[in-house]
């Protein structure tokens, strides 16, 4: 088995290196800055890197046939990797197993409705696998990896320029892999000014100061004060942020399914004995909407009421 | 030579299907519709028609209960549709049912449009083979979409909160995330029509089985067990320690009561200050 | 969305809407489908509009359904309609926040043709009968809102305007079956008063179970169910409770009075959430899942407060009219929906016929009602709702109910049993109950029902 990271300016996907671990080790590292990514995976034990450019699934897929024949590929289902895959599994004419929670040389265990049901498939022959990040652990390979640098022609292939990488922006940010994120709940949103969306958009000012995404609780979600998107929980998206604020939430259990990997929570809210704020690690019992308006004077936020 | 076509493939799904959490049975509802990613694909397949004054062919792989997300497209002003009978084994069964029957009756299309996943196998996959299988450019996953002298011009979000703008060229496949655009309401002769239209089927000429690929089992999502690499340490004791995190020193949870804003604003801005989240 | 608009489009002389129908029938409700089945069967265009994605994808109720009035409409629909259980028994239980007080009652004949009451979800229910509409030639229109009324100059309904682009619609005859609090109703000035005084609000959680643990708890078997009611459920607030088996869930909720509910300052969650306390009920329920939690109002004021039934080419039937029957433990609601929404379609017929869909043409309506059980039994029970409703029947029988049955099984040894009076004129005592009042509301209460 080998693993086929996709890199840009030398930085590897989400699951890169658990994608290495899958494949015990070997792996291509094609793209930008292979070498400084390297670096990063400490999976790494047979390495062959390949510098490419900019990503170019159709090209790549093109390139990489040759060395790849003949062998499980697995990539991770970030962006790129996902991107990748088909392709690869289309040049190669192997079937493609996306989205597996595992990959061994015999087949894969896919995540299938929501990541609810498993499909545990056997592939005769060679097949395409992607990995989903956050599936298992990778530790270290004993010994520095061994490196091996790829010459690379391009190949002339129907594929999109890029124009510009952004960086990245906690106010688009996937919520799921937002590092830091403000919770808006209904104790945010219904009390004295600042109120609903009023509260909400200065919620969004606060969090940009802080480097903060904002996320929501679904009384909040269903009040429309914010997007579905937005939406923390069993029914919503699952977070695993390092910095959980949440403004006036009592912490029901279907938002706590959400926001299980957090490693530091706060809770701001007036009831000291709701679940939230039992289970926090600094519970500040107090009026959120006031709080939240001393923070945006603190912190400088301009009006919120000009966008 | 006929106008340009615009193609957007729909899935029809299934969002009330319950899952038994201890088999993984799937239990179907009998409801289904479109994901709002596939409404998104519509909308952006609609607006690109307009812009290149191009014919919008709305087409499905299912059974013929997926007619209703084809009339759903007509209605919105799709000015043509097709169904491929048959249940797809797998993306790459889609996307050569799909490209067979559109090339039998049309040209290869100048852009196709997809959601970005479908909600129960929500792979993504299927728009990228669609692109092999055309000799397409793919930009898949965008979250905005716009024409752009005679190409496209796109932004995608890639992983760690970036993202990356690019310029596409045409014959192109393109998928979008859910809520970039809203799906028109069609209008009421429109629906009144779309209701009555007949809707074209293609029925391809063999089934596909790959046989190379066989299910061993359908269950309910266990994560997979984690393996913890050995702690460091000498002594056995020593790995134990490691490995609970007794005896070693823990911050205990803190609860406050501050008297005001102003002391409630301290005390949080100085937790984040200790834990590095400030500047 | 663009929101409904307070009086009717004048349409000018000469103004035609994009497509024309003998009948334009607003709401795929159990009356709305019912006015379809009806019309078309007679041979009549119409269409069926829907603001909801699918018929029933928002309608909210109990749970139970009581079928014999389909017999007319649906000859064996219970080979075909989209049942969860078959309720073969019935309790009412009165209850006191430690006490509760069980009239239980099972019948096997309930649990075979033609059958008595069943549960179903409304999302199956409602888009089964809507189906039953389109299999009967029926166009219906789904995610369509009806925004106005529209009106000749000479204020004679002509059609409606939804809020689609190009939205207008021709009609000989409009069906107003668009649910409780009708703005078409409204709109037409139909409504003498309010409806909202007169409402009652409904709020219920759908709990998931296996069906081998409710089979279990409730003691049924394969498809038989159980139907319960409760008074005294709602902390002191005017309304009932409920709790209805269906296959692998169970419906519990309640109805209040929408007027005392905003007094008392209590969150209608929170109501379920006490009930589902209740130690009568905590075992029922327990481990059960929320699945589902829904609220919608229920037009409770029964016979005195139904609008105006006929319009200047305008029919209303079902909730739109009031025809729900809601006297506190009695809920029954989509059988006088059916009902009416079915001689709605009759008389619509007939008036299209005829060539008169004016407020005369029409009147054939109210007869066809007045003469069946739909205003039969709302002139009977014209009283209960304000009966059910009050403080005594509320609070009062309840508590002394219970007391004085704890009276009657408590074993007093080594003292001497108390008298079964003496028992009655204590817990009446106690709970401030006058004998008098008793005795009264027992006779209306039995003129009521009886
Ligand atoms: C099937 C199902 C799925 C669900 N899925 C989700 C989901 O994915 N995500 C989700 O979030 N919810 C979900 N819910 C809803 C969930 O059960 C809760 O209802 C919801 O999370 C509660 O949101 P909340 O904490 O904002 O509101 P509440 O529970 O109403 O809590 C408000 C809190 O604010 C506090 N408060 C009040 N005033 C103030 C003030 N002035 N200052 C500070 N604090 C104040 C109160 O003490 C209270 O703790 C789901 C429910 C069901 C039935
Ligand atoms: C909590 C609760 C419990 C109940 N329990 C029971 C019970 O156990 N048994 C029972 O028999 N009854 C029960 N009822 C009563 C019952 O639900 C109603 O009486 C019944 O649904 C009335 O049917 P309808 O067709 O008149 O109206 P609805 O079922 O309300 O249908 C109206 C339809 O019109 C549509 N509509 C409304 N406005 C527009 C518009 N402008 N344009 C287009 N479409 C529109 C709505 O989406 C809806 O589909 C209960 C009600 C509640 C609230
Ligand atoms: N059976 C199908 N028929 C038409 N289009 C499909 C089908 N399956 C998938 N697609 C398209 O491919 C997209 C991604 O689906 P998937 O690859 O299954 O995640 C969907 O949003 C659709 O646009």
């Amino acid at each position: 088995m080998i693993a086929v990271i996709p890199v840009r300016d030398a930085t590897a996907p989400l699951g890169a290196n658990e994608t290495v671990a899958e494949a015990a080790g070997h792996a291509v590292l094609i793209g930008s800055g292979t070498a400084q990514a390297a670096d990063e995976l400490s999976a790494l034990r047979d390495c062959r890197l390949i510098e490419a450019g900019a990503f170019a699934p159709a090209g790549w897929a093109t390139g990489l046939a040759d060395l790849l024949r003949d062998q499980v590929v697995v990539l991770p289902a970030a962006p790129d990797g996902r991107d990748l895959a088909p392709r690869l599994a289309d040049e190669l004419d192997v079937p493609l197993l996306a989205g597996a929670i595992e990959v061994t040389e015999e087949g894969a265990a896919l995540a299938r409705w929501g990541s609810r049901v498993i499909d545990d498939l056997a592939v005769t022959g060679p097949f395409v696998a992607t990995l989903l990040p956050g599936t298992r652990t990778a530790s270290p390979a004993p010994d520095a990896p061994r490196l091996t640098e790829l010459a690379w022609s391009p190949v002339d292939s129907a594929d999109p320029t890029v124009v510009a990488v952004l960086p990245p922006d906690p106010r688009t940010a996937d919520l799921a892999e937002a590092p830091r994120i403000l919770g808006a709940g209904a104790g945010l949103t219904t009390g004295t000014a600042p109120a609903g969306a009023e509260a909400v958009a200065m919620l969004q000012a606060v969090g940009e100061m802080l480097g903060a995404s904002v996320g929501a609780t679904r009384v909040v979600t269903d009040a429309g004060f914010a997007d579905y998107a937005r939406q923390i929980g069993t029914t919503g998206v699952v977070i695993h942020p390092d910095l959980y604020i949440a403004f006036g939430i009592s912490g029901a259990a279907q938002h706590i399914g959400g926001i299980a990997g957090t490693r530091h929570l706060v809770s701001v809210n007036t009831d000291p004995s709701c679940p939230m704020t039992t289970m926090a690690d600094l519970g500040i019992v107090t009026d959120a909407a006031a709080l939240l308006a001393e923070l945006a004077d603190r912190l400088g936020v301009k009006g919120t009421t000009d966008d | 030579m006929g106008k340009a076509l615009v193609v957007v493939a729909l899935r029809q799904v299934d969002p009330f299907a319950t899952v038994d959490p201890l088999t993984g049975t799937v239990y179907a509802q009998p409801r289904g519709g479109l994901s709002t990613a596939d409404e998104c694909a519509l909308e952006h397949a609609l607006r690109m028609a307009e812009s290149l004054d191009a014919r919008c062919l709305a087409c499905t792989v299912g059974p013929q209960e997926a007619d209703e997300v084809l009339r759903t497209a007509l209605a919105a002003g799709a000015t043509e549709a097709l169904r491929v009978a048959g249940e797809p084994a797998s993306e790459g069964h889609t996307a050569r049912l799909l490209t067979e029957a559109i090339r039998a009756r049309y040209a290869d299309p100048a852009l196709l449009l997809c959601g970005d996943y479908s909600m129960d196998r929500g792979t993504g996959a299927t728009p990228a083979l669609l692109a092999a299988r055309f000799g397409a450019s793919q930009a898949l996953g965008l979250v905005e979409l716009t024409s752009h002298n005679g190409g496209l011009r796109a932004e995608r979000r890639l992983d760690c909160g970036r993202r990356e703008r690019l310029a596409i060229e045409l014959p192109a496949v393109c998928s979008v995330e859910p809520s970039t655009v809203r799906l028109r309401r069609a209008s009421l002769p429109g629906l009144l029509a779309a209701r009555e239209a007949e809707i074209p089927v293609a029925s391809p000429a063999e089934s596909f089985v790959d046989t190379r690929i066989r299910r061993r089992a359908r269950t309910a999502y266990r994560p997979r067990t984690r393996a913890i690499a050995a702690p460091a340490g000498a002594a056995p004791g020593q790995r134990v320690r490691a490995l609970t995190g007794a005896l070693t020193e823990h911050e205990p949870p803190r609860l406050v009561f501050p008297a005001n804003a102003a002391a409630a604003a301290s005390e949080l801005l100085d937790y984040l200050e200790q834990r590095g989240y400030l500047p | 969305m663009t929101s409904p608009m307070s009086s009717p489009v004048r349409v000018a002389e000469g103004e035609r809407g994009v497509a024309s129908f003998d009948a334009v029938i607003v709401g795929a409700g159990p009356a709305g489908s019912a006015a379809a089945i009806e019309l078309a069967r007679a041979g009549r265009r119409v269409a069926l509009l829907e603001r909801g994605s699918f018929p029933g994808a928002k309608n909210v109720y109990g749970g139970v359904v009581y079928g014999r009035v389909l017999d007319e409409l649906i000859p064996n629909w219970w080979t075909e309609a989209p049942i969860q259980r078959w309720v073969t028994r019935r309790q009412t239980m009165l209850l006191t926040p430690g006490q509760a007080l069980t009239v239980d009652f099972r019948t096997e004949n309930w649990g075979k043709p033609p059958y008595n009451g069943a549960t179903t979800h409304r999302a199956d229910f409602d888009a089964w009968l809507a189906g039953k509409a389109e299999e009967a030639g029926a166009k219906l229109l789904t995610s369509t809102l009806v925004t106005a009324l529209r009106t000749d100059p000479g204020g004679r309904i002509v059609g409606v305007r939804t809020d689609r682009p190009d939205g207008d619609l021709d009609a000989g005859v409009v069906i107003a079956a668009d649910g409780v609090n009708s703005f078409l109703a409204k709109q037409a000035g139909l409504y003498a008063e309010d409806q909202l005084a007169n409402s009652t609000l409904g709020v219920k959680e759908t709990l998931a179970l296996p069906r081998e643990t409710i089979e279990e708890r409730f003691g049924v078997r394969g498809t038989d169910g159980v139907d319960i009611e409760m008074i005294g459920a709602t902390k002191g607030i005017p309304g009932g409770g409920f709790l209805y088996t269906n296959l692998d869930s169970l419906s519990i909720g309640v109805v209040v009075d929408l007027t005392e509910l905003g007094k008392a300052k209590v969150r209608p969650e929170e109501l379920i959430a006490e009930l589902k306390r209740h130690p009568s009920i905590a075992p029922l329920v327990r481990g059960g899942e929320i699945v589902e939690y829904a609220a919608h109002l229920i037009p409770e004021g029964g016979y005195h407060s139904m609008p105006t039934l006929t319009g200047n080419g305008l029919l209303i039937a079902g909730d739109a009219a009031a025809m729900c029957l809601a006297a506190g433990i009695w809920l029954e609601g989509v059988n006088f929906a059916i009902g009416s929404g079915m001689y709605a379609g009759r008389a619509a017929a007939a008036a299209l016929a005829a060539g008169d869909t004016s407020t005369r043409g029409l009147a054939g309506y109210r007869e066809r009602l007045a003469s069946s059980f739909v205003l039969a039994d709302h002139h009977k029970l014209r009283g209960a709702p304000g009966l059910l409703m009050s403080e005594r029947v509320q609070r009062k029988y309840p508590a002394m109910l219970c007391d004085l049955v704890e009276g009657v099984f408590q074993v007093t040894n080594p003292q001497p049993k108390p008298g079964f009076r003496k028992l009655l004129l204590r817990s009446a005592k106690r709970h401030g109950v006058r004998l008098r009042d008793l005795a009264r509301d027992a006779i209306s209460g039995i003129r009521s029902y009886g």
